[in-house]
């Protein structure tokens, strides 16, 4: 039972000027799995380390169950945490590595006994027990890093990227054996990661995170389907949203845009909802899958059509990616089309764009206009 | 064929290598089996013919030298200020290195740079402060004097060492044992040291030697002859009687010893401490 709550927080770095961590919110719910994803540098790492109390805090709160910990020293906030370089101490066996979270814990020796067999079975480790870290795979300990948190059975579990030391194979097992073992044990967690598919995958939201701020907070998809601005909207997904320039207008009381050459009616979309941007220049986004070679079959989806040229073509076996560029003005844009696509190189052909899959961003504040 | 003139060639690129081995071990080994020849015969057989070999061998000698001069009370002196010493300075060097590897506090720099200003001092320098500050600390010519003496000019070698190798331990270790509910003396005695034992067997065995051979403090420092450590003791054989040839060999060869076992019981730790980094 924990629910962490963080109110504005921030860090400033005594070398550095601009704050590291700057306004952060956000409430992580019992039993929730909170993923907080950014790109390298956008100081997730340290919004982590503020709320596991191994960095002081400049201002803002953090509140474990309501209390505010700003004050509490790490050891007793009952926090565990798995460190991108596992951190495990190469001197002792994994037995002792699992056990040195115990031994300052009024834990008995049968009781912390019991605890380790428990887990070293849990995660496969019972034979490896008398190693000593260096004796160990990678994955391996991995295993022993995420255990030594799962013994303490703390009331929080904060993961720091603890995935990106292992090759992409076992990245997938693991990710999908850590969501198994959250689903079980249900621990409040905080999981850091600059890797959208684990963000995808496991959280039970996402906290987007830039230059120190949080961007967008919410469920996988909504977030994906819904970004809150252009850069969630190029941060998640592979290959990232197209952006296009573009111009909105009203016609008939019904939203156009102009782009790609051609108008395109929004559908679904008044002209009074967006009535502070008729006329003027707006971002067009549209996902590499919502572009098509023909018109999807199944239905009938407002299509658009634009004259384009393909510029290459990148087989990924089970779809092809397409870079091509419009006639009419020099935007490139990468599609995700069939993978038996006869296209080749230098071919012209009309991109089918799914209008009703377009997103619209304000140019000057780069937020979604909804 | 041409993997053969090959090889041939590439033995006899070692060949400057091998011969640097050889005249290097001679150079360095070839006294020191001398010594040890001599220390097994008597005066008289040496002045007779200095390279010869010792028949008969005079085991005795080692228990004379024990027994028949001070050389007893010069070797426990030895060995209690040195003891004493190493183990101050490692214990002191090892929390000293760790707080400067490991907190950002306020002077950090300032204290590094005190410590370790102790690395370019030469001894010649300190030697008459130190003996006016023994004095006026009823500390002149005593053991315990010399320790403290040998623990300040030894710190500094020691804190450059440990420091250097501690920093590289990664800091996620100390953060996870911090999560774990150890205090930061906890984590000193239980990460640090276990860790860093290949650096700090470094320094023991270093400081170990260097102080086991000093001359020049307990020289100045000392005057009683009961006070004397070994190398004062066996320049004191030599000096102030006959030259007992033999006898000084048999007492060099019982000086050596501590050092070659310490050595030999630290010397793959040490070398491990010397090429390591090898934390991960
Ligand atoms: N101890 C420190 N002193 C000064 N600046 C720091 C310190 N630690 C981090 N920073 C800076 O704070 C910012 C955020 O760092 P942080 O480690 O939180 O990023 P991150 O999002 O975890 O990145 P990554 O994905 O690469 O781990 C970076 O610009 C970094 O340079
Ligand atoms: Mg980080």
């Amino acid at each position: 039972m924990a629910v962490i709550t963080v109110d504005k927080l921030c860090k400033r770095y005594e070398s550095m000027t601009a704050p590291a961590v700057k306004d952060v919110d956000f409430i992580v719910a019992d039993r929730e799995f909170m993923v907080l994803l950014g790109p390298s540098g956008c100081g997730k790492s340290t919004v982590l380390r503020m709320i596991a109390g191994l960095e002081p805090i400049t201002s803002g709160t953090v509140s474990i169950d309501g209390r505010v910990v700003n004050q509490v020293p790490a050891k007793a906030r009952d926090i565990a945490m798995v460190f991108q370089s596992y951190a495990l101490y190469p001197h002792m066996t994994v037995f002792d590595n699992l056990a040195f979270g115990l031994r300052r814990r009024d834990v008995g020796r049968t009781e912390i006994d019991r605890r380790v067999h428990a887990a070293a079975v849990k995660l496969g480790l019972a034979e490896l027990l008398k190693r000593k870290p260096h004796a160990l795979s990678g994955g391996q300990r991995q295993r022993v890093a995420l255990g030594r948190a799962i013994v303490r059975d703390p009331k929080v579990f904060l993961f720091d990227e603890p995935l990106s030391n292992l090759d992409a194979a076992l990245r997938v097992t693991t990710r999908n054996e850590l969501i198994k073992q959250q689903h079980e044990i249900g621990t409040t967690s905080i999981y850091v990661t600059h890797d959208q598919v684990e963000a995808m995958t496991m959280g039970d939201r996402i906290c987007i995170m830039n230059q120190g701020e949080v961007v967008q907070i919410g469920r996988p998809l909504e977030v994906y389907r819904n970004p809150t601005d252009t850069f969630v909207a190029r941060f998640l997904g592979n290959p990232p949203m197209n952006l296009l320039k573009g111009r909105l207008d009203a016609k008939d009381g019904v939203a156009v845009a102009h782009f790609a050459g051609s108008v395109i009616v929004l559908p679904k979309r008044a002209a009074s909802s967006l009535v502070r941007y008729v006329g003027r220049d707006v971002i067009i986004g549209i996902r590499p899958e919502d572009l098509y070679e023909t018109a999807p079959p199944g239905g009938p989806v407002p299509i658009a059509r634009s004259p384009a040229r393909v510029v290459a073509v990148e087989p990924l076996g089970a779809e092809t990616l397409l870079v091509v560029a419009l006639d009419v003005s020099s935007d490139e844009l990468i599609a995700r089309i069939g993978r038996d696509t006869a296209l080749r190189n230098g071919d012209r052909f009309d991109i089918a764009i799914d209008t009703t899959a377009i997103h619209l961003f304000d140019p000057a504040t780069t937020k979604a206009i909804v | 064929m041409a993997t053969q003139m090959r090889l041939g060639f590439a033995q006899l690129r070692r060949l400057p290598l091998v011969l640097f081995v050889v005249l290097y071990s001679v150079v360095s080994g070839g006294p020191f089996l001398w010594v040890a020849t001599m220390s097994l015969r008597t005066t008289a057989e040496i002045f007779k013919n200095p390279y010869g070999v010792p028949s008969p061998v005079h085991w005795e000698k080692f228990a004379d030298a024990w027994t028949k001069s001070n050389y007893s009370t010069y070797f426990w002196n030895s060995a209690t200020v040195v003891v004493v010493a190493v183990a101050l300075v490692t214990v002191i060097g090892s929390m000293a290195a760790h707080c400067l590897a490991r907190y950002r506090f306020r002077g950090n720099r300032f204290v590094r740079f005190l410590i370790l200003s102790g690395l370019v001092l030469p001894p010649q320098l300190l030697i008459l402060a130190l003996f006016q500050i023994l004095l006026d600390l009823d500390l002149y010519n005593t053991l315990t004097g010399l320790v403290i003496v040998y623990v300040a000019t030894h710190i500094a070698m020691t804190v450059y060492i440990l420091e250097g190798f501690f920093a590289q331990i990664p800091q996620d270790l100390f953060d996870a044992a911090r999560m774990d509910g150890y205090s930061d003396f906890e984590i000193f005695w239980r990460v640090t040291m276990p860790i860093g034992a290949p650096a700090i067997f470094t320094t023991v065995t270093l400081n170990f030697i260097i102080l086991w051979n000093e001359f020049l403090f307990a020289v100045v420092l000392l005057t009683d002859d009961a006070k004397r450590t070994l190398p004062l003791g066996i320049m004191h054989f030599t000096g102030s009687h006959q030259l007992d040839v033999g006898m000084v060999a048999t007492g060099l060869m019982i000086a050596i010893l501590p050092i070659i076992l310490i050595y030999a019981f630290f010397s793959e730790a040490m070398i491990k401490g010397m090429t390591a980094g090898a934390v991960r």
